[in-house]
């Protein structure tokens, strides 16, 4: 009798149920899109910090750059010879430290044992600047009037000087940069290349610790047309190229990878590091291990991801606070509204309805009974709407992923951020102060949507209907047959 | 058997008390036929309420079979509607998306009979109010004469002991309500029900036994003789 009554009843009254199911799902399906989008941006904002840190790093231990000497240190100056072969080329490279200060590389194991950390490795981050070119000497032209050969010169003499102009001569040099990062190859599940997977030849093996070998990123390796078992030079020493790995965000930490230790040898900087990534026992004690870190290790900045994700700038950024706060709040608002309005058309539902429950209890039904009736017609009016919000909030969800609009990302653009900077641009980070250079990563956004979040919304629904019955439900029970039959005599 | 005693039912019409009875005192045998006459807002739908245990007096006793509903808790009172109190009203009352059947039905679910039960009992309950072919039509689709036997079958169904009519051919024309009246009638006999009827129709007043009359809320009863 209950279903049949309540079946009965959501068919007579189905405009009025439409009402109240289509504001419920309205609400939950923005509950749906707001998550799934809010889950995009929280994906899109690891995929950014995973970039820079790799998977499974929970935070950096560096050394914030010291502020601009008076004496220019670490600019890069180039030198070339004063040489009389005519159009020799010439080249050469700096390898400067990217980004920071260099720590001492015996810091990577005093940090690693300090409580809660679970593991920590040290990596080096360099920038090279390769220079290359030729210098062409100018042609000196005698003015025709004047009949006298004359030596190099530029301008006009007199007296009997020979008269005429050089003409031509200059310098052609080509500017390449390029990141590399010297890792530790005995601890490679944490670090920067963690974000990447190889996808032509191999990784580094334990013992080339030493080892003139280098992993090359894919799209550094399609620019300059390299491939495996091809080489690359830096600072004279050439590496064989034994891996290519295509970065999982599609932004890759650096440019070439090579092991710690030859990094450390071409850049002049033995036992030193750039960076400590460490990896927490536990993640719910991060902050923990950041403080511990920073009392015990003194003069070293430690950097979150969280602190790191705040420094996410960009359309990224922007999208992400509105799905935060407007979205939210959004959310709330029409879920608070659909309830209301539920819960008083469930009201007036009832109230048109006294004679029907007055007749009901004078029949001997209990007022707990009546209140079931309209508590269940209330939460199928929720579930339906439930239904409809959820494929509504799915379609919705689909649609932002199929479209994937594409955010930018701006990381690291202010000083204290971890990380490594430069993206591989010409002097990306490569200057000395505090500020590291800004990383700019094009992120297509997805709205994934998890079953916890369909969870929630069958949960809304349910409450939806809750609260509505418990608003008709509450007149119902209140209801005494001699006043609901009176009304209507 | 209905036992009253100084049955006072006071209500307050803004700031000024008025009783809609006033010290009714009436005794009703089991099995008895009582016709409840009485002008427009003289009390009798009030007394009728009041023997239907929807409603309690503001002061005295209405035994049923010597429990007083006056002062039963509603969960008892509920139970003794549920099973010794079948209401006809005048407007029929059905639910509007029910069938015939289960409207009947609705009158044996706080009995917690069984689905097959019911509908067995429903069904019964229909041949014997003459509508034994219709029990899936809805109230919209029958005529007032057939929603009112779907609302005797409804109150009957339960197999009462009392019955309780408010105006049950209020809302129907003269054959029709003939026709109604000699249903109960015949229903009233055969289960020996005690059969309680407010009614403005004087004829059907004269063709019962006893006639409770309700002024002013005091009640005065007279014997019939001849009916």
């Amino acid at each position: 009798m209950f279903f049949t009554y309540l079946r009965r009843e959501l068919r007579r009254r189905r405009k009025a149920a439409l009402v109240v199911a289509s504001g419920l799902a309205l609400g939950i399906a923005l509950v749906i899109i707001v998550s799934s989008v809010s889950s995009g941006m929280s994906k899109a904002q690891d995929k950014v910090l995973e970039s820079l840190y790799g998977l499974g790093t929970d935070m950096t231990v560096t050394k914030a750059a010291a502020a601009q000497g008076s004496g220019g240190t670490g600019r890069p100056r180039f030198e070339f010879d004063a040489q009389d072969d005519e159009d020799a080329t010439q080249s050469t490279d700096r390898v400067m430290v990217q980004g920071f200060q260099t720590l001492a590389a015996g810091i990577v194991g005093k940090v690693g044992k300090q409580d809660g950390v679970a593991d920590a490795v040290g990596g080096l981050s360099l920038t090279v600047m390769k220079v290359d070119g030729q210098f062409q000497r100018g042609e000196f032209k005698q003015d025709e009037s004047s009949g006298t050969q004359g030596g190099p010169g530029g301008g006009q003499g007199g007296g009997g000087q020979p008269q005429g102009r050089v003409e031509g001569g200059g310098a052609s040099f080509d500017v390449n940069s390029f990141t590399v990062y010297g890792t530790d190859v005995t601890q490679q599940d944490l670090g920067p290349l963690t974000s990447s997977t190889i996808t032509g030849g191999r990784t580094f093996k334990a013992a080339e610790t030493d080892a003139e070998v280098a992993v090359v990123d894919a799209a550094y390796a399609k620019e300059k047309e390299l491939a495996v078992d091809e080489t690359v030079t830096i600072s004279g020493t050439t590496y064989t190229i034994v891996g290519i790995a295509t970065a999982d965000s599609g932004d890759a930490s650096a440019n070439v990878y090579i092991p710690l230790k030859q990094a450390q040898t071409v850049a002049d900087s033995k036992d030193k590091v750039t960076t400590v990534y460490v990896k927490a026992a536990d993640s719910q004690q991060i902050d923990t291990v950041k403080a511990a870190i920073q009392k015990n290790i003194s003069g070293t900045t430690v950097t979150t991801s969280a602190d790191l994700a705040e420094t996410v700038s960009g359309s990224l950024s922007t999208a992400s606070d509105l799905a935060s706060s407007v979205g939210k709040w959004l959310s709330i608002a029409v879920l608070t509204a659909a309830f209301l309005v539920a819960g008083l058309l469930t009201s007036s539902a009832v109230s048109r309805r006294v004679r029907e429950f007055g007749t009901l209890k004078a029949l001997g039904w209990k007022s707990g009974r009546v209140t079931r009736q309209v508590v269940g017609e209330a939460l199928v009016n929720g579930l339906m709407g439930g239904v409809l919000g959820i494929a509504i909030g799915l379609a919705g969800a689909y649609a932002v992923t199929a479209v994937s609009p594409t955010l930018t990302a701006q990381l690291g653009a202010t000083g204290g951020g971890g990380g490594m900077g430069g993206g591989g641009g010409p002097m990306g980070g490569g200057g000395p102060g505090r500020q590291t250079a800004a990383r700019t990563l094009d992120i297509a956004l997805t709205a994934p949507v998890y079953l916890t979040t369909i969870l929630v919304a069958v949960g809304l629904a349910v409450a939806g209907g809750l609260v509505a019955g418990a608003f008709g439900g509450w007149r119902a029970s209140r209801l005494r047959p001699a006043d609901a039959l009176r009304r209507v005599a | 058997m209905y036992q009253l005693k100084g049955v006072t039912k006071r209500y307050m019409r803004g700031k000024n008390p008025v009783d809609a009875l006033a010290g009714v005192d009436l005794t009703i045998e089991d099995g008895g036929r009582l016709v409840i006459q009485g002008p427009t807002g003289g009390g009798k739908s009030t007394l009728l309420q009041m023997l239907g245990g929807l409603d309690r007096p503001t002061s005295g006793t209405i035994e049923l079979d010597g429990v007083d509903l006056a002062r039963l808790p509603e969960s008892r009172l509920t139970k003794v509607r549920a099973e010794s109190i079948g209401f006809v009203f005048q407007s029929f009352n059905l639910i509007p998306t029910l069938t015939a059947q289960e409207n009947v039905e609705t009158a044996l679910v706080p009995l917690g009979l069984g689905a097959k039960a019911r509908r067995e009992r429903a069904a019964e309950a229909l041949e014997s109010v003459g509508l034994g072919d219709r029990p899936t039509h809805l109230p919209g689709e029958m005529s007032g004469g057939q929603q009112q036997r779907v609302a005797i079958a409804r109150a009957l169904v339960k197999r009462p002991k009392v019955l309780l009519a408010d105006e049950p051919t209020g809302n129907l024309d003269e054959s029709m309500r003939d026709e109604i009246m000699d249903l109960l009638d015949g229903l009233w006999k055969e289960h020996g029900l005690t059969f309680v009827m407010v009614t403005h129709d004087s004829s059907l007043a004269r063709k019962a036994p006893r006639v409770a009359t309700i002024r002013k809320g005091k009640v005065t009863v007279t014997e019939n003789a001849a009916a």
